[in-house]
Order: structure tokens, then sequence, then C-alpha cells
């Protein structure tokens, strides 16, 4: 497994969404000591902080309205701030897409880890989800695969040839086979491997 | 007349490390004395002394015990970052403050605690950034088994490995222990180019002792070629040492010339508590019962030189190695402000050299 990247933090942005409280200067100290930047916002996120690279918000008082992105499509590690361990509060926190969570009252420390396993999971989260997205898309794609196969066949005689061909056209222009079965596709009948007839080049 | 204000004294009289605990004591005990002996000071300390003995499990109970049947609400004190963190949740609870006078491992801030010893910007990245290009950048890593040996030496492999270098091997020990036959083997094989030795206390001096042996009989392992390398080393440790510490490194805010007041940076850090306490508490009788956070926006407290933001100080960097039993400054790398979690850029030296994806 991957190390947690470590030496990153300083000068990173926070934003915690939260009303003013002793959480917030809590929590403002130990950021500040770890070597970020931070605002405070109440009660909605600013256009600014689609650019931050934390959002702390309040899980207790929170709703979706406060966030200028979609429910769980925030494009930065989210911690929730947990007073209330109610379920449905979690639930919410947990909606949000939050990787990582701090307790209220906020003492003396917690801010640190919670910064690492926030960005940690969030990135693990956003590499599996661009692997789906990269996965669904080659499902999609297998018709077009399996036409450009049934049409070299026609030129080289057999199933296997004909994957072969497509296999190599793939490797020497350095693109997947959904990609080079597309370009057969659309060449119509021109595989590159085809062997020459007769005399003519 | 002068103003009498208890403070707490939390160092361990028995132990794997009591010479440091000692060497602190000592510094914070003669920085008393001073301030009590000062016509132009206007206060005077009564120290108010509890013994963990070296048991890490006596620490939290002590400090309690400190704050709730005293007035006091600073503690010099710890020696261990285990011991320090054992203390954390009861200054917290008490508002008190405790004074941390060694070096230790960096990533921390605690609002009740002062740091006046080296962290790893100030002692490790520098003593690397001096090693790698005087002796290599192949290491081996020892330590004892707690949260110092373990976090100097993962920063020191991420440093290893970030210009290239190679960690042959990575080694702990219980605190105590003197089964260090293994470590010199793995050294013997492995023939680094410098040995990091995180070990503390009895550990240290029993490795140290059998490194130089395998160095009189093998050339290869003599500090010219393989040196051994400290961020917790100190003067108050030589003796024990004895004639296996010629040619250690050590990085560290001060070392003993022969002609300075303190015969190590922890009396130096010890008296540095101490006297900035005093200028602290001295303003107004209101003080003593501040938190150091406040304390801190006090004009005296702006003037300490302790960070607001960190509770850090600025250290001298100073690389020194032993030379005929005491140690020779080899280098000086000016004063530099306390970075616990390294979020200052990294210098150049010890930047990454290739891509690590």
């Amino acid at each position: 497994m991957r190390g947690v990247r470590i030496v990153d933090l300083g000068g990173a942005h926070a934003i915690i969404l939260h009303r003013p409280h002793a959480a917030v200067s809590a929590l403002s100290r130990q950021l500040l000591a770890v070597g970020l930047r931070v605002t405070t916002q109440w009660p909605v996120l600013e256009a600014d902080a689609l650019a931050a690279d934390f959002v702390f918000f309040d899980a207790d008082m929170g709703f979706d309205e406060q966030f200028p992105w979609q429910r769980g499509q925030a494009p930065m590690p989210l911690i929730a701030l947990i007073g209330t361990e109610a379920p449905g509060r979690i639930e919410w926190a947990l909606s949000t897409g939050a990787t990582a969570q701090i307790l209220k009252p906020v003492g003396d420390s917690g801010v640190y880890s919670a910064l690492l396993i926030a960005r940690n999971a969030f990135e693990a989260r956003r590499a599996l989800s661009a692997e789906v997205n990269d996965l669904r898309q080659k499902i999609g794609e297998r018709q077009t695969v399996v036409r450009a196969v049934v049409m070299l066949m026609e030129q080289t005689g057999s199933e296997a040839a004909a994957y072969s061909a497509l296999r190599s056209e793939a490797m020497t222009a350095r693109i997947s086979i959904e990609e080079a079965a597309a370009r057969v596709l659309m060449r119509g009948l021109q595989p590159r491997d085809r062997k020459p007839t007769g005399g003519a080049a | 007349m002068k103003r009498s204000v208890p403070i707490g004294i939390l160092y361990s009289r028995s132990g794997s490390y009591a010479r440091i605990s000692d060497a602190c004591r000592t510094g914070a005990l003669n920085a008393i004395a001073e301030i009590n002996a000062d016509p132009s000071r206007s206060i005077s300390f009564e120290a108010i002394e509890r013994d963990p003995a070296g048991n890490v499990d006596n620490y939290g109970p002590l400090c309690e015990e400190i704050l709730r049947d005293t007035p006091a609400r600073h503690i010099i004190g710890c020696v261990t970052s285990w011991s320090r963190k054992e203390v954390i949740p009861t200054l917290e609870k008490s508002g008190g403050t405790l004074w941390y006078t060694v070096p230790y491992e960096g990533y921390e801030a605690s609002d009740h605690v002062v740091y006046l010893h080296a962290c790893p910007n100030q002692h490790l990245l520098p003593l690397l950034e001096w090693t790698f290009p005087a002796y290599g950048r192949r290491g081996y890593l020892t330590g004892s088994n707690y949260i110092w040996g373990w976090e100097i030496n993962r920063l020191a492999r991420e440093t290893i490995h970030a210009v290239g270098g190679e960690v042959l091997g990575e080694r702990y020990l219980p605190i105590g222990s003197l089964d260090i036959g293994r470590m010199i083997e793995e050294i013997r094989a492995t023939e680094p180019d410098f040995i990091l030795n995180s070990l503390i206390g009895t550990s240290s001096y029993a490795f140290l002792k059998a490194y130089a042996a395998l160095g009189a009989e093998n050339p290869r392992f003599s500090p010219a070629r393989c040196p051994v390398l400290s961020c917790n080393l100190t003067e108050c440790e030589l003796d024990d040492i004895g004639a296996a510490s010629e040619g250690l490194i050590a990085a560290g805010p001060y070392f003993h010339d022969g002609s300075q007041a303190f015969v190590s940076s922890h009396e130096a850090a010890a008296n540095a508590a101490v006297s900035t306490l005093a200028n602290l508490l001295e303003a107004a009788e209101e003080n003593t019962r501040l938190p150091i956070a406040a304390l801190l926006q006090t004009p005296a407290g702006l003037q300490s030189r302790i960070d607001a933001k960190t509770h850090h100080t600025p250290q001298p960097v100073l690389i020194a190695q032993v030379r005929q039993g005491a140690f020779r400054v080899v280098h000086s790398g000016g004063l530099v402000a306390g970075d616990p979690y390294l979020s200052q850029p990294v210098p150049n030296t010890l930047r990454r050299l290739r891509a690590v994806s």
C-alpha cells in the first residue's frame, strides 16, 4: 500500500462551514499549527469554496443547500464535525461524501489525522470511480469490437486471425483495442496487415 | 518581598533514560535557584517535584496530582514522547502547561505544551542533508520501540528514498533491552554508509559499545567510513558510553564547548524554560492564572520567541562530532524556526529526484 502523503499540507486552504463557536476556534488553532490557511463561512459556502483543499462542515445543523455542488459530488475531501451522534445526522453526514469526522467539543488534537485520513479516502474513492467509468466505457464498446472482428474475418478468414489483426493495429498505433475497433469500422475493409495481392503495392 | 510561584517538576530520577532526566532536572533546579537569588526579579519559584521513576504509567497520575493538589499551573518535565502524550489529556483538562526540554519527532502542537528543544526540521533533516554528500545515502536505521524511533526512522526512510538512497535495515528494541547482537550482524552484512541511531538510554549505550568493537576489528565500520548519527545523543550520556563515543555525530541546538554555562542542551533548554516562564509570570500577578495561549499574547509572551501558533521555538542547527571525548561542532546551519508538521518547503538538496508513483 502506498504511504500517506505528508509533506504538502503547508499552505493548503481549509474552509470551516460552521457558525461562530468554540469548536471553530479550537479547530482553527490546530489547522494553523499544521500550516494551513483557514477561512470560516456560514451558513453557505461561497463560490471560492470550489477551490478549497478541505472543507470541515457542521453535521449537527447542516443541510444540502449549503454546498455549491450536488450531494456527494464535492471536489475536495470533506470532514464532518459531529456533536449529536444521532443516526439521522450521521446518515446525512455520510450522504455528503465526508471521508473523516471530528467529534465536538474539539480539543487539542485530532485534526491532523482527520486531514490525512480524509484525503487518503477521498483520493482512493476518486481513483476507484475513474476506474469504474473506464470499465463501463469498455463494456459499452464491446459491440464495436465484435463488429470489427466480424468485418476483419472476411479478410483474414478466421476469428483468431481477425482478432490478432485488431490487436496488432492497436499495438502499432498505441491505442486500446476498443479504439482500434472503432477505427477499423470507420475505415471500412482496409485492415493494416492485409496481405498484398498480386504485385501491385 | 518576592512573590512566590509554585511550579511542577516531573522528571524520573531512575530508569533507563535517567541521565537525560537528571540533566533536564539539574538545568531546571539551577535556573530556579538563579531566579530566586536574583534581586532584580519580583518573583521566586517553589519547585513541586514528583518522580515517575521511569514508569510511563506514573506520568499521567503524577501530573494530575500536581495540578489538582497544588496551585502550580506550569510543569517542567517529561523526557520520552510517550510520557508527554500521557500527560497532555490531564493538562488539557486542568488548563496546565508542560515545558518540554528534549528533542522530539514533531507532528504535535498542543495548546498545552511549550516545545523548547529541536524537532525534525531542526535536527534530522539538516543532519541527513549534511550526511549524504559527506558519507553517502545508504543508511541503516535503529530505534527504541516507541514513537520517537518509529517516526524519526519513517522520516529518515522517506528522505533517503527521496534522494535515491537506500535503507539497508531497520530494527527496534524495547526500551531498556540490551539485545543488540542482531543489529550488529545486519550492519556487518549490509555495510551501510551511515547508521542512524534512535535508541535511547541503556540500549543505545550497549549498541554503541558493540559497534565500536566492530569498528576496531574492521575499518569498514570506523567513524570515518560509517559513522553513527543521532538526534538524541547529548553530553550527559558520554560518560556512560565511554571510549565508544569517539566519532559519534549528533545534531542538536547546543553543544558544550567547554566554556559555556550549561553542560548539555537539556540544561540549556530547561534553563530557558524557567527563565522564560519567569518573564511571562512576572509582569502581573494575575498572569499566574492565565493559560499559556493567553500568556503568549502578553508583551513578555510576544518577546519570548515562542511561536503562538505552534508553541515551538527557533533553535540553532548544529552538527557536532565527538572528538577526544567531547563534542566539536563541525557544521552550523543557523537559527531555524520550529516546523512541527514540516509544512515549509523542503530544501532543494532533499527534494525528490525522481517521480515516485
